[in-house]
Formats: C-alpha cells, structure tokens, sequence
C-alpha cells in the first residue's frame, strides 16, 4: 500500500537531484581510478625496489630484525613477491568490503588502503637500504628510526586517505521536509503510524544470557563466590541490552516520532516535529552499520535489527538516527507531512 | 500500519477508535493474518487510555474482524478486509435508514423482500 506517498521531489529538487546524480558518478569514477592507480603503484615500488638494486643486494638478504641484529632472512625474489601478495590479499579485502558494504566503508577501505600500502613500501624501502652494499645478512645495517618514520608516515597515510575519499563522495540527500516524501493529507485529518520489528534471535540472546546470570547469581549467593559473580556481571549486561533491542516500535502522531525499546517500551526517544529536519527511507544492511543493536557509525545512529528498510530522520542539531521498520517509506512521509505543518 | 482517526466523530471513544481500525483493514493496512500492534502501543499513538482500546478491540473480535490468540496476540481475521468493508456499508445504510425514518426492523424487511 503506498498510494498516498508523494515521492516526487518538487521542481527545483529535482533539478539539484539531476546534477547531483552527475556529479556523483563522475566523483564515483574519479575516485575508482585513483584508488586503481594507488594500488598499482603500491605493487610497482614493492617488486621494482628491489629488482632495481638486486646488483648491490645479498641474497638471501635480511628481513626480519631482534633489537638492533637481523635474525631472519629471505631469498631476493620472495622478498620481493611475499610484499606483493601481502599488498594483493589487502586489495582483495578491500574489494569484497566495497561490495558488502557498499559506499560507507569508503571510509575504512580508504584509510586501510594509504595506510597499508605506505607500510609496505616504506618497509621494503628500509629492508633494501638496509641490506644495501652489505656481504651478507647477518651484516645488515640495524634498523631505528627508520621503522618509527614508517609508521608516522603510514598513519598519515591512514588519515589522508579517508579525508581525500570525504571530498570527493557525498551524495545528494533530501535538505527539509519539503524534499523528503509526503502523504496526501487532507487539512484537518489526523493520522497516526505505527510500525515494529522483532528479532528473536535477540530475544534468544537475551533469555539465555539472563538464564546465565540468574544461574550464576544463585551459585554466588549459594557460597561459590568470586569466579560466579565475576560471571554474573558480563550475563547481566548482556541479557539486558539484548533486550533492550530485541524488538523496536516506532509510532509518528501529531507529537512527532517515539521510537521505544524492548518488551517494556522502555527506554525511549522521541523527536518533536519541531525537531526534525527531513525523514526518509533507506535500505541498510547490518555489515554498513556494524553489526545488530544499537550502532553509532559513520551513518549517525541506527537501531538495526534486520537488514533492508530503515526510517532515517535527520534532526536540526545532531546526528542522523535511523531505525529498521517495515514500512518506513510512509512513516518518513507522514513524519514529513507533520513537521511541514508545523513550520507553515 | 497507518490509522486515520476522524477527528468530527462524535461516537464514544471506542467506537472511533475500533471504527480507526476497521477502516484501516479495510484500506488493506493490516492484511489478514497480520499482527496488530500491541494494545498499549496503539493507545498511546491514539491518545486514548489502554482500557479503551482493549475495548474496542473485543468489539472488533465480535465482529469477526479480529482474532485473539494465545500467544500469538491480536491478529486480523481471515476474509476481514472484505467483511469490514461491508460491515462499514451495512453501517451506512444503516445511518441512511434512520435519516430517511425507517427503523433497523423496516430495513431488515426492506432486505428480506430484495430478490
């Protein structure tokens, strides 16, 4: 049932949306080849550094070193080739990362990246001047500060990465109520929605866990003592936050939004519509926020306990909060409706 | 689900809070088998007390609207849409009648005599 919903942005919403789509693509595509060109020149500089100096290199050479003495070592060509597989095995991981979950792990995939592939160029850097115009290994120079100005440089890496990826990726997302879904109301009709979601698996958790806690209640009061209450505590935190997010309820009416929690309707949040900027649907999945419960991410708040549509509402101060009911696309459009009466 | 109370009724409480619903089943909100939400989240997105909700909920259930179960709580009847639909046409010929000055009885020969 979704006639009612007015799902068309108006005119000049419209338009912004167009443009923004472009821009988004083209920041997409951006942001896909400098993400490529990285990868290569990571694997490049970890196979041709020392190739380039294989002349002046023992092999086997050191890699590995105890304080100031090397202790281990590697023929010239793994290590060469044990880098680059390294370097592989974290493409790979940040691949499979983009595609479960998708444009929010940007961030994460592109401060794993910098930072990763700083790492491994300025380890073979080190290991190569090391062994540089050395017999053998176990004559290798001792490596200091080099493996600190690695790591500064890798961490910087790390936080130059995510910033470059912000810049260039934010898509367009709807400004006021105005732009956000609306329900045909005539003036004067009140209207109220009501939606929940159960998790049992949650609810399971939180039996088993409070069983636990019960359990080891009894044997502490029963003269067991320390080891049992030590298992109480981290029962008792379990069971009760599982519970608290095993089932959600969210109600919008003239007052706004309440999303209450657990068997008990308690604790709860509300949002007047005073409060609320804009509402929408959105589909999300448990690996973009973090896993089930009560998340703080890059996304705000989410209350997740099943993947797919989520009632996201963006206040005036603060972060987003969103939270997985069926049927959000009309509790976002009524939430819109209520909040764009009270401003007109 | 979405509930459209009609703020100019003037029937008791509980008639507009069960006549809410109806119209909800009706319009295809709470599909049949479907759950209803529980009783107290209902009363407090209506703003009416919890008694009145339960209420109108058991004049629901004698209506064959809804089912009460153990366990599985309040949920919508099978074929309840199509029978809440009549039931709120019955409602109106009803309301016609005693406007135009027949009594129920009148109306229940008026029907007795369609062929």
């Amino acid at each position: 049932m979704n006639d009612g919903v007015n799902g068309d942005r108006q005119g000049a919403g419209a338009g912004a949306g167009a443009d923004g789509t472009g821009s988004t693509d083209t920041a997409k595509w951006a942001s896909r080849a400098a993400t490529a060109l990285w990868a290569a020149t990571v694997a490049v500089l970890l196979l041709a550094l020392p190739w380039a100096a294989h002349g002046r290199l023992p092999d086997p050479l050191a890699t590995h070193w105890d304080g100031r003495t090397a202790d281990g070592s590697m023929s010239l060509t793994a290590s060469a080739a044990f880098p680059a597989a390294c370097w592989a095995v974290a493409l790979a991981a940040a691949a499979v990362a983009r595609r479960w979950a998708g444009a929010p792990a940007r961030t994460w995939v592109g401060a794993g990246l910098g930072f990763g592939g700083v790492l491994l160029v300025g380890a073979q850097a080190a290991i190569v001047h090391a062994n540089l115009d050395r017999p053998d290994w176990q004559h290798a120079r001792p490596l200091g500060p080099e493996v600190a100005a690695v790591l500064v440089a890798a961490v910087a890496a790390g936080l130059l990465g995510p910033w470059l990826a912000h810049r260039r990726g934010r898509g367009p997302r709807p400004a006021t109520a105005a732009d956000g879904p609306r329900l045909d109301l005539p003036e004067g009709q009140r209207a109220v929605w009501l939606s929940r979601t159960v998790n049992p698996w949650l609810g399971l958790l939180a039996a088993a866990s409070g069983l636990g806690a019960a359990g080891s209640a009894l044997a502490a009061l029963g003269g067991l003592g320390g080891p049992a209450w030590a298992l109480f505590a981290p029962c008792a935190v379990v069971a009760v936050a599982a519970a608290g997010c095993s089932s959600v309820q969210a109600r919008v009416t003239e007052r706004g939004l309440d999303v209450t929690f657990g068997p008990f309707g308690w604790p709860a949040r509300h949002w007047s519509p005073a409060d609320v900027a804009a509402a929408r649907m959105e589909r999300r999945t448990p690996a973009q926020v973090g896993g089930w419960g009560y998340r703080l991410s890059g996304l705000g708040t989410t209350v997740m306990l099943r993947r797919g549509e989520c009632l996201v509402v963006r206040p005036h101060r603060g972060v987003e909060f969103a939270v997985s009911v069926d049927d959000a696309e009309r509790g976002a459009a009524l939430l819109n409706t209520v909040a764009a009466r009270r401003a007109g | 689900m979405l509930l459209k109370p009609d703020a100019a009724d003037s029937r008791p409480l509980h008639e507009q809070v069960a006549g809410a619903i109806r119209r909800a089943v009706a319009e295809g909100e709470c599909t049949p088998g479907e759950r209803l939400p529980p009783a107290r989240e209902l009363a407090r997105a209506l703003e009416v007390n919890a008694n009145t909700v339960l209420r109108a909920l058991r004049v629901l259930r004698d209506e064959g609207v809804l089912e009460f179960r153990r366990g599985r709580g309040i949920t919508v009847a099978r074929g309840a849409d199509r029978r809440s639909e009549l039931l709120d046409s019955a409602r109106r010929l009803v309301a016609d009648a005693a406007n135009a000055g027949y009594s129920r009885e009148e109306l229940v020969e008026m029907i007795r005599g369609l062929k």
